[in-house]
């Protein structure tokens, strides 16, 4: 391992202001659990480390039923799985974290490193998406919020700007039923081949409003507005969801790797979203 | 002798420390003035190394030096002498073409990228097929040939076979690449001593081998080679050969005149360590209409890589099965072990049986099925039986199929009420009785089965296969050897040399209980050595399932002849005859007279101090009375005795996925009698941990020569939390020749499990796999295939 500065900041004014001065050319750790791997496998050579892990305002876990829920970047996967919070009003996302890696990497690994290492497979981006997500982003001359869905720009990519941040994700009041699904050939320590993340709000017997969002199929997470639209208005009959299901595989063109066929990956989605959609009804 | 030390359920002795923490292995080897090596290996599968520049490596503050191919001694060296320490000429992408020691392994690696290397692209031959075309390139051209070895076997008549058949099956079948995967990478440390001897911290297998080898590899005396084995973080064969890595440690002290260690990263360890061979198998098979096996007929083709290891002789073990597992009157084999530019493959637990009876144990299955006869009991019919001889030679002492078949179908009848609910469930006042099930009543307390909730997308299935195993070594060296001391100190103490080997088994522990219970004294008295081979006595190797039965009888023969002694000097203070007397709770007593005895620490110190005093040593070799196989028929009774098991797989198949849970893999295995019913059972399940594996999630994935999943996320290991419930069945035989009556079990854990699930796949889809692993794509697949073909 080569050798490099390592900053460990108290507050966020501090973090943001080493990140300015190295204008933005360090490598942010909190859990390490994708950092350390690609350092040791000389992936990346960082010149510099920022451990944020000490930044109170990183930290946020709060409720409110009319903003929602704020959740800091810090906040790790166990936490997620854990916190009475999360489990009462966001179930999907305590069930999502709770299907990653182990015990030992969920205690360390953190939202905040999941959604800006921003590998198409990350499992908690469908059903932040699907949940209407917004991401905080803050830097020292500034602080901005974007739609979760708008963050991803390939893999391993975001709108992140030199010298920002996530700081935290806001989650609006939960609306309808969301489910995710994950498809691995392991039960658990395994990655996702594909995942999909559903919500519904359903009134009057009708689908009010639904998101279908993709994970693992595309450079990015992927929502699939048509097979959404082919849902709103509609009674769910079964009939209904099977093409939802369908609109969803052929939207998507995922790639063929050591993991998984492209074809059975489109089979995955259709199998998923309309598994996924019968979860929430 | 009537103590209860053998059958007893007795903790390893390895265990405590292992658990805290404290064991030493060969990655915690430190010695002063250390310095670390590391391998360069070649860019390209194929190619002459035509410019080597060292320079840059060589400033780069911390290097010690550089070793090229022309740092290599004039030797070939492994088991086909293709190999040397670094290859001018790379044949794979695991060719070792240079070598860096520096004061940490950083800087090490980091020099190997500053060595400039110009290759001469040659030709690549990536699949065996190509390698036996007209015309193609040798691989290693002093060979003449890409074809390593042919093995052809027959017996009986096959065309008699064939017309007698009312039924004839065939498949065809493809093996993936599988790897090991110790906890513990690859490591070796070497130092050459002021007498140019050379000390070797090693994880092998066979020390003894090794010594041998690394004395050719290196054109130094055997006698100046000391293999010192740390303790092994797991092995399954994969210590069973010389590899390049550890001659080039040794060049590596020799040239820097200190200690070396050479460890390998996970990554390193997929791509240059030995992986089991992937192989293309075409299987006959036929039977009458009454049941009876007619004939068998196999042909394999095995990618054996680069270079030969002992993992070339597995198709002998291949051919054992197809040749003798149940009762085959005609059979004929024939594999064909091929180099090509792809991975160096080696010896891997089980040794070609997992591949051999998911082929065989998947037809038994279709005859049966053709035959429309049920699967245990058509395997029953043609087991293998006690005291008879197969027409390939082997000598079937001790025989178990039968009761291991109907133990696991007893297990089946759980199972199929969670399958078949319909037909096999029946409530009596709360407790579940089992009657469908011909000519036997189950009863268990089992709650109800959830099987009405089932969604419809997932159905359930049981399969069975059965495996037969050498478990009274193997002869496929020129001895099946093992040594062993025996001796007593005046505290009483006992110490066993063994020239075995350790390797997480649980033979240190099984070894212990046997010398233990012929000495009479409890197994905390008992010290076990076997790490050294300038202490302990000559040992083939661990391999074969060999060491409770050769060394458990090696050093119940040293326990004998160290208790002669003992009743030698006991006999003369006690003033009886020596047949009066008995060893046991660290007593020497003389039957039917109370009271009468004395300790076995008395009797060791009245034999040592006095004039012309005696030490109490005791020493055993013990060779089983077996042969080498003929080598032009490959018949021939190859081991003392043989173990059989069988296994059921309960499983739950997703039909949207492919997605194959295993709810239950009920095992029995035929172990003659098991030393240590919980180390037995760890062996079991540990093997079904590897053997469900195989099945359904590891393989290697290879192209052109390259490994695509190098690490622990995309090669899938089984996790806790994949494991099905395991249950495990000892079935007791009492072989005439084992050390109490046990036969060897370390191997068969994993053979027949890929099988089981096969075929409880096929009971509950309807589709036959023949392709491993069974991911769910390629079981997607193949019920898109059945659907295609139903609608056709």
């Amino acid at each position: 391992m080569n050798s490099f500065d390592h900053f460990t900041p108290a507050t966020l004014t501090e973090a943001l202001s080493i990140l300015a001065e190295r204008n933005g050319n360090a490598s942010i750790i909190a859990g390490g659990t994708d950092l350390l791997l690609r350092v040791k496998n000389h992936i990346v050579k960082p010149a510099a480390v920022l451990n944020v892990k000490r930044v109170p305002e990183l930290r946020a876990l709060s409720f409110d039923s009319n903003e929602g829920l704020r959740v800091g970047a810090l906040t790790t996967l166990r936490d997620l799985t854990r916190s009475p919070l999360i489990r009462d009003c966001y179930p999907v996302l305590a069930s999502a974290a709770g299907l990653m890696a182990s015990e030992q990497i969920r205690s360390l690994a953190t939202l905040g490193g999941n959604l800006c290492n921003a590998s198409p497979s990350a499992d908690l981006a469908p059903p932040l998406i699907a949940l209407d997500a917004v991401a905080c982003l803050v830097s020292l001359s500034s602080e901005r919020q974007i739609p979760l869905a708008e963050f991803f720009t390939g893999p391993g990519r975001s709108v992140l700007q030199k010298g920002e941040l996530l700081k935290e994700i806001i989650v609006p009041p939960p609306q309808g039923k969301t489910a995710y699904l994950k498809h691995s050939p392991r039960a658990f320590m395994d990655i996702a081949i594909v995942g999909a993340a559903v919500r519904i709000q359903q009134q009057g017997g009708k689908c009010q409003q639904a998101r279908i969002v993709l994970g693992a199929v595309a450079p990015t997470p992927l929502r699939v507005r048509s097979g959404e639209e082919s849902l709103e208005g509609q009674t769910l009959t079964s009939e209904v969801i099977r093409q939802a299901a369908k609109i969803s595989a052929e939207s998507c063109s995922p790639i063929s790797d050591v993991r998984s066929a492209a074809w059975y990956r489109k089979r995955m989605v259709e199998v998923l979203v309309r598994r996924g959609i019968e979860a929430t009804l | 002798m009537t103590d209860a030390l053998i059958g007893q359920r007795v903790p390893k002795l390895d265990a405590p420390s292992k658990a805290a923490g404290k064991t030493i292995y060969g990655h915690d080897v430190r010695l002063p003035s250390m310095l670390h090596g590391r391998i360069l290996y070649s860019r390209y599968a194929h190619a002459k190394i035509i410019r080597m520049d060292t320079s840059r490596a060589e400033k780069l503050r911390g290097v010690k030096c550089v070793l090229t191919p022309k740092d290599n001694p004039p030797h070939r060296f492994g088991y086909g002498k293709d190999n040397k320490p670094f290859k001018d000429i790379a044949r794979s992408l695991r060719d070792e073409i240079a070598g860096v020691v520096a004061t940490d392994a950083d800087i090490a690696e980091e020099a190997l990228s500053l060595i400039e290397v110009d290759y001469e692209l040659l030709p690549n031959i990536f699949s065996p097929r190509e390698a036996l075309s007209e015309g193609a390139l040798l691989i290693h051209p002093e060979h003449k040939s890409n074809l390593f070895q042919r093995y052809n076997y027959s017996h009986g008549d096959l065309a008699q076979g064939e017309s007698e058949s009312a039924v004839v099956v065939e498949e065809k079948f493809l093996l993936p690449y599988v790897s090991h995967v110790c906890m513990e990478t690859s490591v070796v440390v070497a130092q050459f001593d002021h007498r140019d001897h050379l000390t070797l911290w090693s994880t092998t297998q066979i020390p003894f081998l090794l010594q041998r080898d690394l004395s050719e590899a290196l054109g130094i005396p055997g006698s100046n080679v000391r293999i010192i084995q740390t303790a092994v973080g797991g092995a399954f064969g994969r210590g069973l050969d010389i590899y390049p890595y550890e001659p080039i440690a040794a060049l590596m002290s020799r040239k820097t005149g200190q200690p070396v260690r050479v460890a390998f990263s996970r990554e390193e360890e997929f791509l240059a360590g030995p992986a089991r061979q992937p192989a293309e198998v075409t299987v006959r098979a036929g039977a009458k209409a009454d049941g009876t096996l007619t004939f068998r007929d196999a042909s394999c083709m095995l990618d054996i890589g680069a270079y030969v290891s002992w993992g070339t002789v597995t198709p002998l073990v291949m051919m054992e099965t197809t040749a003798s597992l149940y009762q085959v009157p005609h059979a004929r084999f024939t594999a064909d072990c091929v180099y090509t530019n792809n991975l160096i493959t080696g010896a891997m637990r089980g040794y070609g049986n997992p591949q051999s009876t998911f082929f065989i144990e998947t037809l038994m299955d279709r005859l049966a099925e053709a035959l429309k006869m049920d699967p245990v009991n058509f395997r029953i019919m043609n087991a293998n039986v006690p005291n008879s001889e197969t027409p390939q030679g082997l000598v079937i002492t001790s025989c178990g199929l039968k009761e291991c078949l109907e133990a696991v179908a007893a297990s089946a009848d759980s199972a199929r009420m969670n399958v078949y609910p319909e037909r096999s469930r029946r409530n009596e006042g709360g407790r579940l009785v089992l009657s469908e099930v011909e000519g036997m009543t189950v009863t268990a307390n089992i709650k109800p089965s959830p099987f009405n909730l089932q969604p419809p997308h997932i159905k359930r299935g049981i399969g069975f296969a059965s495996t037969l195993n050498v478990g009274g070594g193997a002869r496929i060296y020129r001895s099946d050897g093992c040594g062993a001391t025996v001796k007593v100190d005046d505290f009483g103490h006992v110490t066993l040399v063994t020239g075995s080997t350790e390797i997480g088994q649980g033979s240190e522990t099984a070894l212990a209980q046997i010398v233990a219970q012929t000495l009479g004294v409890k197994i905390e008295n008992i010290t076990v050595l076997n790490s050294d081979t300038d202490i302990k006595p000559w040992d083939v190797g661990v391999h074969a399932s060999r060491t409770t039965f050769i060394a458990g009888n090696a050093a119940y023969l040293a326990a004998v002849d160290a208790r002669n002694q003992i009743f030698e000097t006991a006999a003369q203070l006690l003033g009886v005859g020596v047949d009066q007397l008995s060893a046991s709770a660290g007593q020497v007593t003389v039957r039917d007279e109370a009271g009468k005895s004395i300790s076995l620490e008395q009797v060791a110190r009245r034999r040592h101090f006095k004039e012309g005093g005696k030490v109490i040593l005791g020493e055993g070799w013990y060779d089983p009375p077996t042969q080498l196989v003929d080598k032009d028929t490959y018949k021939g009774n190859i081991s003392a005795a043989y173990g059989f098991g069988a296994q059921m797989a309960e499983v739950e198949v997703d039909i949207e996925t492919g997605k194959v849970r295993v709810l239950r893999l009920a095992c029995a295995n035929d172990v003659g009698h098991a030393i240590n019913p919980m180390a037995v059972e760890g062996q079991i399940e540990g093997g079904a941990q590897m053997g469900l594996g195989y099945a359904l999630t590891e393989e290697l994935i290879v192209k052109d020569g390259k490994v695509l999943n190098p690490d622990l996320l995309d090669y899938r290991l089984f996790t806790s939390a994949d494991m099905p419930i395991i249950e495990t069945r000892i079935i007791e035989t009492d072989d005439p020749g084992g050390p109490f009556g046990a036969k060897g079990v370390g191997e068969m854990g994993g053979t027949p499990t890929a099988a089981a699930i096969a075929n409880a796949i096929y009971d509950a889809v309807g589709v036959r796999m023949t392709q491993l692993p069974m991911t769910p794509e390629r079981v997607l697949a193949a019920l898109d295939e059945k659907e295609k073909r139903a609608r056709v």
